[in-house]
């Protein structure tokens, strides 16, 4: 055991084994493979959705809207405000553009902006970049490498989402142009995310950043839309764009170029910070000693009222600035749909009943409403497992505090959370409807919002049964109900499956508040299952390993 | 490879952050060869300082140089130096084997022989992914991809807190090899013992600012030592003792046993001494661990 000490290098320099030619070659590996899982099942996802609505309109939809009713659709502000301007909708091309192109988009866009505060920001958050930086790879090059990745990884989904569509049959340069407006999607939210991440110190306010300018966007194309004075605004958004490019109907490649800047000036901006910074924080430094310190961190409960508060804050500050929009809209919407009553067949059967009465409008809008609530309650808990992860639980739990206990707290808090965010959307709601005197009454608005917590619960009660029993799925298993379940709704309605896949459907059993009494017992079996769910996860949190 | 130039030059280092001075005028060179031990208690500016050195904070003044390329260039000074974190991160999916060829792909050339070897000796099963490692184990994947560089520069920042001392022991014995090719070592360390048994100097932090550089045994030199004398019978002249230069804390456990602390030459207490009975006398010298509370004793007082 004494004598192993190996003489093969008498002296420094000699007998060196040479330096590896490329190593930003092995960092382009590790980022590829950091990203890969997650860009197959987006391109996955989008390519397959929109293939299965480009296939289905073909056999169902097909020929029933008219060359007259599609003009005044086009027309109307409210319907362009909500869903995008409709163009060729007698195609099935240009149907699946109106009717995923901006649902596809955003999610592209998302979660390649998380995946770029992930590869960069979270890699410097967790130290890992460090031991890649004291190799002979500089900041600006891993920073590179994440954008050129990221750009692969968008382009990608693009491809994905031309060959899901022109398999289903629809036009060659449609079919391109839709593809390349969500792989630039991709591409822009996955630029933006690496910006932010050179700009923030911590991944989670990257991460908050870089998905809050994205769907401020998505809001500048709304008012974009809607109100013709500020058309201009949908220049600045990729949403926007898809309806200057309008695939399948006019074609356009010039706005393409407004895309490639999109994308280009992010990704510059991120290269040129990446130079003139410390490794391990962000452009923008907070202050490393705060006021006095907070009351609430004396107890449980206070701890988690103060970890949910902002994140609270920021969501009903995002879906009540969604939502006085709607309000401010309600008046349109209302006397479109009286002079067209086509439409208002077509929207019922696409999900949104009832748009005749201001409350029937409010009603259907807000369904929308439980997704981001739904999303809310589950990104809590999200949060939960991620201090886990990051051992930040572990020093709480050596303490005599039970995991059910203090799990318990967070889900209670983010429940009261989950309230906050929808009356948020309910006032504000009330709030635009006021201004355009649409009469929709407070509490109607307020009611209609609160209506949708059952599915929020689901989400939080899902998202705990993750918890403890799939703790890395936590995200996507609790925005599950929500999210799956209004799609599943929307596609039963559209392509009339049978009642029993819709009633699989959360939203199946909600009933359209303020234009109709609230469905109490649909209500309170959401609830009991909320529960049920809710019970078994802390069951299995209180009993598994804890990781981290 | 201008490998003749000092391996580690810090020249007037500071680094503020915002209020804060983490680190102030640090000037500091560290030849080749030399294994350097860098200690200072907790917050003091050693992982800040080795941050600066790796490029990897920017320093408000003065320059850090790697064999005289300049430590913001990366590129050039990474060549020369490998690196283990105090912490060490991995990706939690990817086996050690993985990390290893990865960090073999950006660093500066990897002899693979050494490291399977290193792999052996380190008892590191490298098929199980990161995320069911130890922190001793992370640390053992650092220091594996570390040692196999052989790097001229191996820059360690507490590389053994995770360790268990057979591990440590293999470690020593790393770092001794590494000396033995002629690898200059800047280790920072709170492992007393393993500073005292592998450094030829050291240097000591204290609240952003070098208060001591020295060798070792010049350190023990400027410090005192305790004397310990046995008598064979009571001798009261003795009593005088505390008043000879250099000598303090005189303490009488028993009429036949003194024991003092001496700074300085001992002529003066061995002439005093001549006199008596002296039936032992023994001389310990202070340990890192006391030289080290000495200098933070100061600080707090």
């Amino acid at each position: 055991m004494t004598t192993r000490t190996p003489p093969r290098a008498p002296a420094t320099g000699t007998g060196r084994p040479p330096a590896p030619a490329h190593p930003a070659t092995a960092v382009r590996r590790a980022v590829v493979r950091q990203v890969r899982r997650g860009t197959v099942v987006v391109a996955v996802l989008s390519g397959g959705l929109t293939a299965f609505v480009a296939h289905e309109y073909a056999s169902t939809v097909s020929g029933a809207i008219g060359v007259g009713s599609l003009t005044a659709l086009a027309e109307n502000p409210a319907i362009r405000t909500l869903f995008g301007p409709p163009l060729a909708l007698d195609d099935p091309g240009g149907f699946t553009v109106w009717r995923t192109g901006t649902v596809v988009a955003v999610l592209a866009g998302v979660w390649a902006a998380l995946a770029g505060t992930r590869v960069t920001r979270g890699e410097e958050e967790s130290g890992r970049a460090d031991l890649l930086l004291a190799g002979r790879v500089r900041q600006v090059t891993l920073v590179r490498t994440a954008l050129d990745v990221l750009l692969g990884a968008g382009a990608v989904v693009g491809v994905a989402v031309t060959a899901g569509v022109w398999a289903a049959g629809t036009a060659v340069p449609g079919a391109v142009l839709f593809g390349a407006l969500v792989g630039g999607t991709a591409m822009a939210g996955g630029a933006l995310g690496v910006l932010t991440g050179q700009l923030l110190t911590e991944r989670r306010a990257a991460s908050g950043l870089a998905v809050a300018v994205l769907l401020a966007g998505l809001l500048a194309r709304m008012v974009g839309d809607g109100v013709p004075a500020l058309s201009w605004l949908q220049w600045l958004s990729p949403f926007g764009l898809l309806g200057r490019v309008a695939p399948y109907a006019h074609d356009r490649w010039a706005p393409l170029l407004v895309l490639g800047v999109l994308v280009a000036a992010p990704a510059v901006l991120a290269a040129v910070l990446a130079g003139a910074r410390d490794v391990g924080t962000g452009r923008w430094r907070g202050r490393d000693r705060a006021r006095p310190p907070s009351r609430l961190l004396r107890s449980l409960p206070g701890l988690a009222v103060q970890r949910t508060r902002r994140p609270a804050a920021t969501w009903s500050l995002g879906v009540a600035a969604y939502f006085l929009l709607i309000g401010l809209l309600a008046t349109a919407m209302l006397d479109f749909l009286r002079d067209n009553p086509v439409f208002a067949q077509m929207a019922a059967a696409a999900g949104f009943a009832r748009l005749a009465s201001v409350e029937g409008y409010a009603a259907s809008l807000f369904g929308l409403l439980a997704v981001p609530v739904g999303a809310f309650a589950a990104a809590r808990v999200a949060a939960l497992a991620a201090d886990e992860t990051a051992s930040r639980l572990t020093l709480l739990y050596s303490r005599p505090v039970g995991r059910v206990r203090w799990a318990g707290w967070e889900a209670a808090v983010a429940a009261a959370g989950a309230v906050l965010v929808a009356a948020a959307a309910g006032v504000a709601t009330w709030a635009g409807a006021s201004w355009v005197g649409a009469g929709l009454g407070p509490g109607a608005a307020l009611g209609g919002a609160l209506s949708v917590l059952p599915v929020a619960l689901l989400c939080l009660g899902a998202a705990l049964l993750a918890l403890g029993w799939a703790p890395s799925a936590v995200l996507p298993v609790g925005v599950l109900p929500a999210a799956g379940g209004y799609l599943l709704l929307v596609l039963a309605d559209s392509f009339g499956w049978p009642a029993w896949v819709r009633g699989l459907s959360p939203f199946a059993h909600l009933a359209a508040v303020p234009a109709e009494p609230l469905d109490v017992a649909g209500a309170v079996g959401m609830v009991v299952v909320a529960l049920a769910l809710a019970a078994a996860g802390l069951a299995g949190y209180a009993r598994r390993d804890l990781r981290g | 490879m201008a490998e003749s130039a000092t391996p580690v030059l810090l020249d007037s280092l500071g680094k503020r952050f915002g209020a804060t001075a983490a680190v102030t005028d640090l000037s500091l060179a560290v030849p080749a060869g030399e294994v350097f031990g860098f200690l200072g208690p907790n917050g003091a500016g050693k992982s800040t300082t080795i941050r600066l050195l790796l490029g990897l904070l920017r320093p408000t003044t003065g320059r850090a140089e790697v064999f005289g390329d300049p430590a913001g260039d990366v590129e050039r000074a990474h060549r020369h130096l490998a690196y283990v974190p105090a912490d060490v991160a991995l990706w939690p999916s990817l086996t050690g084997q993985e990390c290893l060829e990865l960090l073999a792909g950006v660093g500066p050339g990897t002899d693979r022989g050494y490291r399977d070897e290193l792999v052996e000796r380190f008892a590191l099963d490298v098929g199980k992914r990161a995320r069911t490692y130890s922190t001793g184990n992370r640390q053992k994947v650092a220091l594996v991809a570390a040692f196999a560089t052989r790097a001229p520069l191996l820059v360690l920042d507490e590389p053994t807190s995770g360790l268990d001392p057979l591990m440590e022991r293999e470690f020593r014995r790393c770092l001794a090899e590494a000396a033995e090719r002629g690898q200059t070592v800047f280790l920072s360390s709170h492992a007393l013992a393993e500073v005292e048994a592998v450094c030829t100097r050291v240097g000591i932090l204290r609240a952003g600012r070098l208060v001591e550089v020295a060798g070792l045994a010049e350190l023990r030199r400027l410090r005192r030592s305790e004397v310990t004398v046995s008598l064979a019978r009571p001798a009261p002249e003795l009593e005088r003792l505390a008043g000879l230069p250099g000598v303090a804390d005189v303490r009488w456990t028993t009429p036949l046993e003194v024991t003092l602390a001496l700074t300085g030459p001992p002529g003066p207490v061995l002439r005093a001494l001549g006199g008596a009975d002296v039936l032992r006398l023994d001389v310990r010298e202070p340990s890192l661990e006391e030289i080290f509370l000495d200098y933070y004793g100061r600080a707090a007082a």
